[in-house]
């Protein structure tokens, strides 16, 4: 059965498929304005989905569809087969109205729509006996243009695209003869005199898809700017097989600027939408994000630095849905899921992702059996050899037990979790409730797992992670076992032990050898000596947080989430982190011992990560101030320590050109040969 | 010492506290009267534009001095501000603007402007934790350059406070830090900031907004050497005479027997002998100083004295003995050169005039005639080239004219055509009688004595033009000589590189490579034929400060690598710096 689904960057959202029988004959486009999307199948009947899911509208129409175009502020266009347009405003008044036929045995190749000004335009292009022919159209204006595509020799138009810039229509062909050319069409007022020939459009090479002798067969064509296009093909190099390859040109400098493999082939189209390319990958649709800087030469010779194109390349775990039963549990699942989603934010909602393997014939199984029958069957799925799509069914599975820890909450196979997300190599994206879950059940070690193994984990849940762990009291936490690996072997474990040790300055520091620096001796030495050297918080705790270090993060993200924390928390996390740096400052290569314990980067980045969320809270609050104030001194006294050293580099420096420059004798016969 | 604005006074501040003006006349200075006395030295001053006023500052105080009068009509203690009044507040430096506003630097860092006539401070700018000891103020008047003793030195600008308001204040604007030591000196020309240092650097900082194009004002310079000859050769000797600024060196070069590859180090077979050192008496800098080409006859010039010695070898013992009654000077020796014979001793002398002195055997010298410009010339001699064959003489005037003189018969022979640059160096070639002279532009100029003309080659070159980057050096030919056995050839240096240019050779252009020789060396033979060009640089010897071939395969090279001074100059100040 047809079907279409419905995916955001990330994931998919929704599914919807059409009766048996039917097939959805063009895309299906949203309505911008009603929210709805639209669909067609066998060409002739429109069905409506608003946002809720559910098919609301038929609609019969006298003539068959080519495709409609959704354009924001413009509604929906409808382009018929006959080379018709009309709104859908005007469809829907009258549905059976007769649609006129304006092309004459051409067939429609391609087509598209812009907004220009407040008026919807409609150029399409057709072909009859190797003849290109250009249609623009105004539906509001019932304004038509045609245009003939000027012939070229030996090869013919592949795959078009176009737009719209200062009254211009730019459209880009690709041809058979691996060259894209540009024709410019001027979008002319309605002149009254119809003029009855024909216009022949000249077009000029704009670019070659060649790169020394690597000839790129394209079969898809997107411009992504001014300068910059994507082509979707195969780079045929002589002598080697052709590869299917994503490639990103520079229109202005003629420079292949980025290429990327896509070794299990690709379907040949290639969308665009919000600086993302979909395409599909293989089995799977692929999400490639990707980002043009402003061409510049030294783009185009690849001299930029950080020119990063493309650089996130993201799965959505989007397996092609060929059995019927899998379809039925899949929507049987959907009103779980959308019920998640009335709670959560909408654009949180998640949808289950369907594996295609016949392994889940046991998926319903994770409703209602037993524990243990459950269990044994997952052992068995676990035991099997990997397969390309174990992972995905794996990740369908957390995701499924996942559900059912929500539905039931006395439900929740602790072990089995941890024992999954420790040997599996999950990631957040595939079972994203997962943590949901283990922080409502404050399952602590769970966590802790996901936080060193995922890599994709949103700051929001780090956040939220963050939180529940400095909010948890030590007592609780000691009765939890959590991994202590990454703490054990540089934490203080005499935590009661008040007798101060005998001062060993190490590396050149510690908080008295900045006396000079003091404006008053430090008054109460106790309590800044427990601030730097002995750990603020429990053995567990230490671990927690230490995972926290670890996980990836971007600033932007997780700074306004980190503006929330309380204040007592991120005083108590920012002398965490300064006992972390002391220690790490003892050790003259700056590092902890032990697995996964956090890195000097780590530290210094979380720690100015907090005192940035966190500015005014620090200064406001009298209890940060000794803190702060021994923070300031120790670093200074680091800066110091380091510019010292600096000055010992640079003197050793000299030393060391000095040895390597000609043995200055003072006195010295040589020979010397000028040509 | 400073000169009034119209050059016709000359006011010297002494440690009596006594300020002393000279009328200024035509061959000297006259003591014209002493200005009111005051305690305390007088360590700088200031004319007025006008000539109206001077400034004087000393330790603690500044006073202004009305020159009709020679009254002292105000005094103003400088160091009132200061908490830390124990130390005494030197005033290193004053200007007085013709505004009448007076500014002083002093050792405390400040830089403050004062209204005299009330005696209010009006503006006090510290530009440094440590002294700042010399200022210049720009022809305008808007800008003032302040040297200081940690080797920085800042722009103080007036600038109005508000966009094009008329209210205007002195803002500091850019510091500079291009010495190690004390910046002794500052000018303020129209387009840059001078600065010379304790650090033996004289730096010119292009001010960016004042220069138009690009070029080689726009270009930050450095200079730690002078532009001179301080090493003078005795050829057939194998001596060197190196000049210090109080006594001279006679070495012997040493030799070896061996020969080797490009670039071996070869082991001298006899050592290189130090000879003898001369002590120059008195506190006098020495000027200027020469070996003759036979080794036999030394001599140099201090700002008031000519010394000539006969140098006397035998065996292992040098001896020297002064030459007696040598001609008095007056004024002394701008340049000294003997000639190629060693007969003969030129002698540069002020007013255009080259002095000629005959070398008589056992140790003596008589003067035999004086050579001067038939139109006269105020500026003094700086430069001197013999011919090899005695005929010829070329002398270079500060007004940058080349006379060419006959020693025949002591008469005039031409001047070189006027070239508006200084000439950093000239030679005579020995066969050719060519005097081929280097200019500070960097221009080349071959110019044949018997013709009166410039030769061929030389026009070919004018009209070729010099390569980009032979034009673009910063350090000027000091020095030019010539290779017998190839008449082709002419040796110059400058303080980065040596030249062998062989004129038979075509000229670079600009697109070819200017200093090829590392390129040449990597070809083989055959290939090397179409590289060739006419400049063979090397640079394998910096700073270079002299350079003379000796026979035709010897050439004798003098480095004075900079650490060697920088070890003995005195600790700069103090001063944290992150990062060094």
């Amino acid at each position: 059965p047809s079907q279409f689904i419905l995916i955001s960057d990330q994931k998919p959202l929704g599914c919807w498929s059409v009766k048996h029988g039917q097939i959805l004959t063009c895309p299906v486009v949203c309505n911008f304005e009603t929210h709805e999307y639209i669909a067609v199948h066998d060409d002739k009947v429109r069905g409506s989905v608003a946002e809720n899911r559910d098919l609301v509208l038929f609609l019969q129409l006298s003539a068959d569809v080519y495709r409609i175009h959704s354009l924001p502020h413009g509604g929906p266009v409808v382009l018929f087969r006959g080379g018709g347009v009309r709104t859908l405003d005007v469809l829907l008044e009258a549905p059976q109205q007769e649609i006129e036929n304006i092309i004459s045995g051409e067939v429609i190749r391609w087509s598209g729509a812009f907004m220009e000004g407040q008026q919807p335009v409609l150029i399409f292009t057709t072909e009859k006996d190797e003849d290109f022919f250009v249609y623009i159209q105004k539906p509001k204006l019932s304004s038509l243009h045609k245009y003939k595509l000027e012939q070229q020799e030996s090869a013919k138009p592949l795959c078009f695209t176009a737009h719209i810039t200062n009254q211009t229509v730019t459209l880009l062909c690709l041809y058979s003869n691996d060259s894209v050319y540009e024709v410019l069409i001027p979008l002319q007022q309605d002149t009254e005199e119809k003029e009855e020939e024909e216009e022949i459009l000249s077009k000029s090479l704009l670019l070659n898809l060649s790169v020394s002798g690597a000839v790129l067969k394209g079969t898809s064509l997107v411009v992504l700017d001014k300068d910059h296009v994507a082509v979707l093909g195969s780079l045929a190099i002589p002598g080697k097989e052709p590869r299917e390859c994503l490639t990103i040109w520079n229109t202005k400098f003629q420079t292949l600027q980025t290429s990327k493999e896509l070794p299990l082939g690709t379907s040949g189209q290639l969308w665009c939408y919000e600086e993302k390319f979909f395409l599909i990958h293989g089995k799977v649709l692929t999400v490639i994000m990707y980002k043009c800087e402003t061409s510049s030469l030294a783009a185009a010779v690849g001299k930029l630095k950080d020119s990063q194109t493309p650089d996130v390349s993201s799965f959505v775990n989007w397996n092609t849905l060929e059995d019927e039963e899998l379809v039925v549990s899949f929507q049987s699942q959907k009103s779980v899921a959308l019920k998640a989603e009335s709670r959560m934010n909408v654009s949180k909602a998640v949808l289950k992702h369907v594996p295609c393997t016949s392994d889940l014939h046991s998926i319903c199984l994770f409703q209602d059996a037993s524990t243990y029958v459950l269990e044994t069957e997952l052992k068995k799925l676990m035991a099997k050899a990997p397969t390309p799509d174990l992972q995905a069914t794996i990740g369908y599975v957390v995701t499924a037990l996942t559900d059912r820890c929500k539905k039931n909450p006395k439900y929740y196979p602790r072990n089995f979790l941890q024992e999954i997300a420790e040997t599996r190599d999950l990631s957040y994206s595939l079972c994203p409730d997962l943590m949901a879950v283990a922080l409502e059940k404050k399952d602590m070690h769970l966590l802790q797992i996901c936080l060193e193994r995922f890599p994709d984990i949103p700051e929001e849940v780090t956040y939220a992670c963050l939180k529940t762990f400095l909010s948890m009291s030590e007592a609780h936490l000691q009765k939890i076992d959590v991994n202590l690996d990454s703490v054990i072997c540089y934490i203080d474990v005499e935590l009661d032990n008040k007798e101060f040790k005998t001062e060993i300055v190490e590396n050149g520091f510690s908080a008295e050898m900045d006396q000079d620096m003091c404006d008053t001796k430090i008054p109460k030495e106790n309590q800044s000596r427990s601030d730097g050297e002995s750990c603020p918080v429990g053995l567990q705790k230490a671990a927690l947080l230490n995972a926290i270090l670890h996980s990836a993060y971007t600033e932007t993200f997780l700074l306004p989430h980190l503006k929330n924390l309380p204040a007592r928390q991120a005083i108590l996390f920012l002398r965490y982190l300064y006992y972390l740096y002391v220690k790490c400052s003892e050790k003259v290569n700056t590092t902890l011992p032990g697995i996964r314990s956090p890195t000097i980067n780590q530290i210094m980045d979380w720690m100015c990560l907090l005192l940035d969320a966190q500015f005014t809270v620090m200064v406001m609050l009298p209890e940060a101030k000794e803190l702060l104030s021994n923070l300031h001194k120790f670093v200074r006294a680091q800066v110091r320590f380091y510019s010292q050293l600096n000055k010992i580099e640079g003197s050793l420096r000299e030393l060391q050109r000095l040895n390597h420059l000609r043995e200055s004798q003072t006195y010295s016969i040589e020979v010397l040969e000028i040509i | 010492m400073v000169a009034s604005g119209t050059g016709t006074q000359l006011a010297i501040g002494c440690e009596d506290g006594s300020v002393k003006i000279f009328q200024v006349v035509p061959g000297g200075i006259q003591f014209e009267r002493n200005l009111d006395r005051r305690k305390g030295r007088v360590l700088c001053l200031s004319w007025h534009r006008s000539g109206t006023h001077i400034v004087a500052g000393s330790i603690d105080f500044f006073r202004v001095i009305d020159v009709a009068s020679g009254q002292t009509v105000q005094r103003i203690m400088v160091n009132h501000q200061v908490e830390k009044a124990k130390r005494e507040c030197v005033v290193w430096a004053i200007a007085l603007l013709s505004s009448g506003t007076v500014v002083s630097a002093d050792s405390f860092g400040r830089v403050q402007f004062w209204d005299w006539e009330q005696g209010t401070l009006a503006e006090s700018h510290t530009v440094s934790t440590s002294a700042a000891l010399s200022l210049a103020v720009s022809e305008k008047e808007d800008s003032i350059v302040v040297g200081t003793s940690t080797g920085a030195t800042y722009q103080l600008q007036l600038l109005p406070v508000k966009l094009g308001g008329l209210e205007k204040c002195w803002v500091r604007t850019k510091p500079f830090q291009f010495h190690s030591h004390d910046v002794r000196a500052v000018a303020h020309s129209s387009t840059a900031l001078i600065s010379g240092g304790l650090d033996a650097q004289l730096v010119i900082r292009p001010l960016m907004e004042k220069v138009q194009k690009k070029g080689y004002d726009a270009v930050l310079r450095k200079f730690t050497f002078p532009h001179r000859r301080l090493v003078s050769c005795a050829r057939k000797a194998r001596l060197l005479l190196f000049q210090f600024s109080q006594y001279l060196e006679l070495w012997r070069l040493g030799s070896t027997e061996e020969t080797g590859k490009d670039g071996e180090v070869l082991p001298p077979c006899r050592m290189p002998e130090h000879l003898v050192q001369l002590k120059s008496k008195g506190p006098e800098h020495i000027y200027c100083s020469c070996v003759s080409p036979c080794g036999t006859w030394v001599g140099y010039s201090t700002a008031s004295r000519f010394q000539l010695y006969r140098v006397r070898c035998d065996g292992d013992g040098v001896s020297l003995r002064k030459v007696p009654k040598v001609p008095k000077l007056l004024p002394p020796a701008y340049q000294l050169q003997f000639s190629a014979d060693s007969e003969s001793l030129f002698v540069a002398s002020a007013r255009g005039s080259v002095h000629v002195f005959q070398l008589l055997e056992p140790g003596g010298c008589k003067h035999l005639h004086t050579l001067q410009p038939p139109s006269g010339c105020s500026e003094a001699v700086y430069l001197l080239a013999p011919s090899a064959d005695g005929h010829w003489l070329a002398a270079v005037s500060g007004d940058w004219a080349i006379h060419i003189y006959n020693l025949k018969c002591f008469q005039h022979h031409c001047v070189v055509p006027a070239y508006s640059c200084a000439v950093s160096a000239l030679a005579i070639h020995p066969s050719t009688n060519n005097l081929v002279i280097a200019y500070s532009d960097q221009q080349l100029f071959e110019f044949s004595i018997p013709e009166k003309q410039y030769t061929s080659w030389s026009r070919a070159v004018q009209s070729r033009g010099l390569h980009r980057t032979w034009l673009e050096r910063d350090s000027p030919i000091t020095h030019i000589t010539f290779n017998p056995k190839n008449p082709a050839h002419i040796l110059l240096h400058d303080t980065y590189l040596l030249c062998i240019l062989d004129k038979s050779l075509p000229l670079p252009d600009d697109s070819t490579l200017l200093m090829n020789q590392s390129t040449l060396k990597q070809l083989p033979e055959t290939a090397r034929k179409r590289q060739l060009h006419a400049f063979k640089i090397c640079k394998k010897f910096q700073p270079l400060l002299f350079m003379d071939l000796l026979d035709e395969n010897c050439l004798v090279v003098v480095e004075r690598p900079i650490m060697d001074f920088k070890t003995q100059l005195p600790l700069a100040v103090q001063q944290k710096k992150f990062g060094t």
